[in-house]
């Protein structure tokens, strides 16, 4: 329990003193407001004395007195009113900022951590927690100057009640303490159970976000029925879960909302035998029965309080996850050479496998020469893309070390790897952006540099037939457009940014031969200032190479030039000269 | 629904989600029996005051104590019942939005490919997560409080009726008044909150694709430029939330600024016709306790109609996904598919997408049963449209395709599925394992069915150097297999079918071509008579097909054997031309 409230607090604290302006004016407004119903209940009380029972007990004649009590009532009010203003708009500045921050703060850090820790992770679940538990650790800040207003308002109550009488000041202690102690203890208890409950809106989120990624699949082989029972079996999940948290959730606050109630009834029962024995009038048990009564909303607040901090901490754990997660990407301090040659690529010893698996790459060494254009060759499965992934830094080699003109990966300082090599993945992806979006990925190019890449790439006459040209936007994932096309914006996009070294990983396989031709010879009669790794299987893309790097299994088991290796090695004849034998 | 109001919107959902209005009528009456009974309590303090402690001489203690064991019993009774409205509120509207959720959610399953694929997945999985959410706060706490409130407040001023008509009077005329002007504010609250829920919508579609587009904005060290896109959405969203969050602290505030005005006009008319002899310091007193009571259920309703409105907001986003028409609809009188392999036919077949113009153009077309046909043409020319066309997965603007003769708007979506398999250009695999995903062809395919169909495709040394075999993980959109393996698990996966009509869109475009062309042997001897259409940039298909179909432009311009069309020296021998010195 200790840990929780503790916890708890501690992720308040660190949100409030992330703003503390919006927090003191949002707490000055809410102070406002409880001094509000502080001042009212006392000049209730002195009308009830003064003006009230004189007049309608004491037929005393009301002229001077009714009108500065009823404009006081009224100034009260509007004080109030401002007061409240203040306190919500200044709580909800501050909910709603953290909350953005929290989101922000999320995908920034995602984008320093490294390849390994992204590897396992769903997308859905990451949106639930963006959306969902970016909201749920900040919702607390709402009612929290609130609470703070009446933390203050309950201690001044508490002492006038006090003061008014030792008894009926008991029997308020008795009744507030009793709330908060049934509201942190029911807390503690639920906890565990909404933490469980915020990790199945994760589960929620992440079947959806993977049913609907995979719609197309889903649909071709008639799989929806499957879907909607395995959507419904974590959506039911989910709800069952929300009906335990709330069936304790609502039986706790049943219990602690009567409490203030009954605390009323005491205070007049108490009150009775106080007038009785002339310690009071019954003014000042008025007094005191209007300050609980006004109080048993508002201590109603320091149960939701501690409510919302514990649910606050469930989400912020699965929140903390991420951005505490220390698995960065490490860069050095190195600038890139700016250069605008091909650049030298060698790597030693390297070996490699992804978390968790076997070595997929073992005791890779290769060299290749600025401007050299070098084919991967290899059978389905032997590690290229995975190769090739590292030469552009996707992945760090578990041993080993990949330079550039004798420059290790790691060395380079942000972006600089990025901006001496890209690489056209496997499998193109695009952004619901515009198709010059997707190309430049807002990066500043201009309008020839634009066209020029898209012209390389063989783009330009089928994007020039798209309703808006450069500025139709294709849909995320570029489902608006055939698959060569998507590919072939995809080879734009990396062309643009004149690399030092390009890698194409199989980047034509969905592009007929005729244009596969032009564009490989485009790529080639343009004399890139690039060095070139392309990944391929086609011998019209292979002998555009120099040289030829045979993979088989995660090793090199050859370089050489295609007639070479042709000529020695039956693995690359057997992928080389597959179609020519049928 | 995009404009309607709360209510109707709420209607739609008690009709497609029951549950959220299963026993309502006793969970309010409940909830109004504990709030009736939490009235006894001022009741009864008005009496002790003004019997037993105000302008008495002695105090009767026994009959003080004797009446609050009174109000002590009328809490305990208006606990109890409004712990059981509770109760069945946490049971029932959990269920309700577990109805909706599905029934959102199997709707967007119902309606076509087409219509999945060119949303974006953030919106998307919002219309299932956050926007139904967005009623939970309303259903479990506002509606049933504004409810409460009103019955509070009605009886309130009911009970304020029977000690005094025209001090009552006054205050129901204030709050006329007051709930006009509450009514007039719903409308600029509800554009607010219909804002704010779009900002959300963009804001996680922009999250989900700078996630899953990662290692992409990564490769081109586009992430400052990425980064600031989310950011710029974020600032709208808080623009947005913010705007309806001060709304909101005024409406809030206004309903303080009443009660203060109601407290005054009670006490300043209160007094003046005490004065008068008309009332009681009793009844009085107790106005001003009823008039408290009325703050309390004002403010409630005023919070209540701003979580309406953001209920409304989520709700009709909801809504807006389920009454969407179904644009591929199942056949109403479905018309069996004959036995055995498949004939395929387009009859003056036009199809167009949405936006831009027609792509495939009045096509004619018959592919006999058992035959193997091979398309192939020009990125873009339209031949997975075509594919899609004939698994059904878009229906033909104009014309029809039927398949073994029956059109395929009259095959029930069972039927067709289990008899036609189309294996998309980029299979996509679930985060599950490599066995699981192949069952997704035949959920009913036993482990015995999955080995033989690997056997069938010579799979088995693929599946044995695998790390835990056929258990193995596939990951996320089946990231921990490589892009040549996911093709052969999506492959498996039709195969384990056994269709009699099998489409294939480049699914081994891939593979290397050594195992593409093990694989394509292992198809033709167990594709016999199965009709069977592959598309096909490797042209070596085309050379072994019985059939070419050549498209250009959405047409098929020329038909025949691979020899006759060489023949011919068209497109497809200058196709094959270029193919062939790219392979040879
Ligand atoms: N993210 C990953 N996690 C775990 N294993 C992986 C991952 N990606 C690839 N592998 C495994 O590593 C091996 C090499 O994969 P890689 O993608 O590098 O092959 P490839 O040569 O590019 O194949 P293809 O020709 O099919 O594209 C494969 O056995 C694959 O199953
Ligand atoms: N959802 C869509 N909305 C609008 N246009 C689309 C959509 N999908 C495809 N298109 C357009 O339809 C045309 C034909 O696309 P299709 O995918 O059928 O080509 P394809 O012949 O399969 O090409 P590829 O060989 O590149 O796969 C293309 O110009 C494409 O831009
Ligand atoms: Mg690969
Ligand atoms: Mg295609």
């Amino acid at each position: 329990m200790g840990t929780v409230l503790r916890q708890g607090g501690a992720h308040v604290g660190r949100l409030i003193r992330a703003h503390p302006i919006a927090f003191t004016i949002a707490v000055f407004g809410s102070t406002m407001f409880v001094s509000a119903i502080a001042i009212a209940a006392v000049v209730i009380g002195n009308i009830t004395d003064d003006v009230i029972i004189p007049v309608l007990d004491g037929g005393e004649p009301y002229a001077d007195l009714l009108r500065p009590a009823v404009l006081l009532i009224a100034g009260i009010a509007l004080y109030k009113a401002v007061g409240i203003i203040i306190r919500r708009v200044g709580a909800s500045w501050l909910q709603i900022r953290s909350q953005m921050d929290f989101v922000s703060r999320l995908i920034h850090h995602q984008y320093k951590l490294s390849m390994p820790w992204h590897h396992g992770e769903d997308t859905g679940d990451l949106l639930a927690i963006t959306d969902n538990d970016a909201g749920q650790a900040t919702f607390v800040l709402g009612p929290l100057p609130y609470a703070t207003g009446v933390s203050l308002l309950l201690i001044g109550a508490l002492v006038l009640v006090t003061s008014i009488d030792v008894w009926l000041g008991l029997v308020a202690l008795i009744s507030f303490g009793l709330v908060v102690t049934t509201d942190v203890g029911s807390a503690w208890f639920i906890f565990g159970g909404f933490e469980k409950l915020q990790r199945m809106v994760g589960d929620v989120s992440a079947v959806a976000h993977e049913s609907f990624d995979g719609a197309l699949t889903v649909k071709a082989i008639g799989a929806e029925d499957l879907e909607v029972e395995r959507f419904s079996r974590v959506s039911n999940a989910l709800r069952d879960q929300r009906t335990w948290v709330s069936v304790r959730a609502e039986s706790f606050r049943t219990v602690s909302e009567i409490i203030p109630t009954l605390g009323l009834i005491a205070v007049i029962v108490v009150g009775g035998y106080r007038i009785e024995a002339g310690a009071i009038t019954p003014g000042e048990v008025v007094t005191a029965l209007y300050l609980m009564s006004l109080l048993s909303f508002p201590i109603r607040l320091i149960g939701f309080v501690t409510w919302e901090t514990t649910f606050a901490l469930a989400s912020w754990r699965r929140i903390a996850r991420i951005v505490e997660a220390d698995d960065l990407i490490h860069h050095g301090e190195m600038d890139p050479s700016g250069q605008a040659t091909g650049t030298e690529v060698s790597g030693e010893n390297v070996t490699f496998s992804y978390p968790g698996g076997v070595p997929v790459l073992s005791d890779l060494g290769f060299h290749i020469q600025p401007g050299e254009t070098v084919a991967v060759v290899g059978p389905t499965a032997s590690g290229k893309s995975t190769m090739v992934s590292l030469l552009a830094r996707l992945w760090d080699p578990d041993h080993g070390t990949i330079q550039l003109d004798g420059r290790d990966l790691r060395d380079f300082a942000e972006r600089g790897v990025s901006s001496e090599v890209t690489i056209v993945p496997q499998e193109s992806f695009l952004f619901n952006l515009s198709v010059r979006e997707n190309i430049t990925l807002g990066q500043h190019f201009s309008e020839e540099e634009v066209r020029a890449a898209a012209d390389l790439a063989q783009a330009t006459p089928f994007v020039l037939e798209l309703p808006q040209g450069f500025d139709t936007v294709v849909g995320e994932q570029g489902a608006t457009l055939s698959g060569g096309q998507a590919q072939r914006i995809a080879l734009a996009r990396s062309i643009v940014r004149k690399p030092r070294l390009l890698i194409l990983d199989d980047a034509t396989s969905a592009i007929d031969p005729s244009v596969e031709t032009a564009i490989l010879t485009g790529l080639r009669d343009a004399e890139l200032p690039s060095t070139v790794v392309l990944v391929a299987y086609r011998q019209a893309s292979i002998t555009l190479a120099d040289r030829v790097i045979l993979v088989d299994d995660g090793r090199i088991i050859a370089t050489g030039t295609h007639a070479h290796l042709l000529a020695t090695q039956p693995v690359y004849s057997d992928i080389l000269t597959a179609y020519a034998n049928v | 629904m995009s404009d309607s109001t709360v209510i109707q919107a709420l209607r739609r959902a008690f009709q497609v989600a029951p549950t959220l209005r299963k026993g309502l009528v006793v969970t309010l009456l409940l909830a109004g029996l504990g709030t009736a009974m939490s009235l006894v309590v001022p009741i009864t303090l008005q009496r002790i005051v003004d019997t037993q402690l105000v302008g008495v001489d002695r105090i009767d203690t026994g009959a003080v104590l004797r009446s609050g064991l009174v109000a002590v019993g009328a809490v305990i009774v208006a606990s109890i019942a409004r712990w059981t409205s509770l109760m069945r509120i946490a049971k029932f509207v959990p269920a309700g939005l577990a109805e909706l959720r599905n029934e959102a959610f199997s709707h967007l399953h119902r309606l076509s490919a087409l219509h999945t694929e060119t949303n974006r997945r953030g919106a998307m999985v919002a219309r299932v997560t956050s926007d139904v959410a967005a009623l939970e706060h309303f259903m479990e706490w506002a509606g049933i409080g504004m409810l409460i409130g009103i019955t509070q407040l009605v009886l309130a001023m009911t009970t304020m009726l029977f000690y005094n008509v025209r001090l009552a009077l006054i205050v129901i005329a204030g709050v006329a008044v007051y709930g006009t002007l509450l009514l007039w504010f719903q409308k600029l609250l509800k554009r607010a909150h219909g804002a704010h829920r779009n900002t959300i919508s963009d804001s996680m579609s922009a999250v989900s694709e700078s996630i899953t587009g990662l290692p992409i904005i990564r490769a081109h060290g586009a992430e400052a430029e990425t980064l600031s896109r989310v950011d710029q959405a974020l600032g709208r969203q808080f623009v947005a939330g913010f705007r309806t969050a001060r709304f909101g602290a005024v409406l809030f505030s206004s309903a303080e600024i009443f009660a203060g005005l109601i407290t005054a006009a009670v006490i300043g008319f209160g007094v003046i016709f005490g004065a008068r002899g008309q009332l009681t310091t009793g009844t009085l007193l107790a106005f001003l306790f009823l008039v408290n009571l009325l703050t309390e259920p004002v403010q409630m309703i005023v919070e209540a109609s701003d979580s309406a409105q953001a209920a409304g907001a989520g709700l009709r986003k909801v809504l807006t996904v389920i009454d969407e028409p179904v644009d591929l609809p199942d056949s109403t009188d479905p018309q069996p598919l004959p036995a055995g392999s498949l004939e395929v036919a387009a009859v003056d077949t036009t199809f167009q997408y949405p936006t831009g113009p027609p792509i495939i153009r009045n096509l004619h077309l018959r592919i006999a049963p058992g035959e193997r046909v091979a398309v192939v043409g020009q990125t873009g020319s339209g031949k997975t449209t075509f594919a899609k066309l004939v698994a059904r997965l878009i229906d033909p603007t104009a014309g029809a395709i039927r398949v073994g003769g029956v059109d395929v708007r009259d095959v029930s979506f069972s039927e067709l599925r289990s008899r036609v398999s189309y294996v998309p250009q980029q299979g996509f695999l679930f985060n599950t394992s490599i066995i699981e995903n192949i069952r997704y062809g035949r959920a009913a395919a036993t482990d015995q069915e999955v080995t033989d169909a690997i056997t069938d495709l010579k799979l088995v040394d693929w599946v044995e150097g695998l790390p835990d075999g056929l258990s193995t993980m596939a990951g996320v959109r089946g990231q921990n297999l490589s892009a040549g393996e996911r093709q052969l698990v999506a492959l498996t996966r039709a195969w384990v079918a056994n269709p009699d009509l099998l489409i294939l869109d480049e699914a081994t475009s891939a593979v290397d071509p050594a195992l593409e062309l093990r694989l394509r042997d292992a198809i033709e001897r167990l594709a016999q008579g199965r009709t069977s259409i592959t598309v096909a940039h490797r042209l070596s298909t085309a050379e072994a097909a019985d059939r070419v179909l050549v498209f250009e432009s959405g047409e098929i311009v020329e038909d025949g054997t691979h020899a006759e069309l060489i023949e011919l020296g068209g497109v497809y021998a200058s196709l094959h031309a270029d193919w062939a010195v790219a392979t040879r």
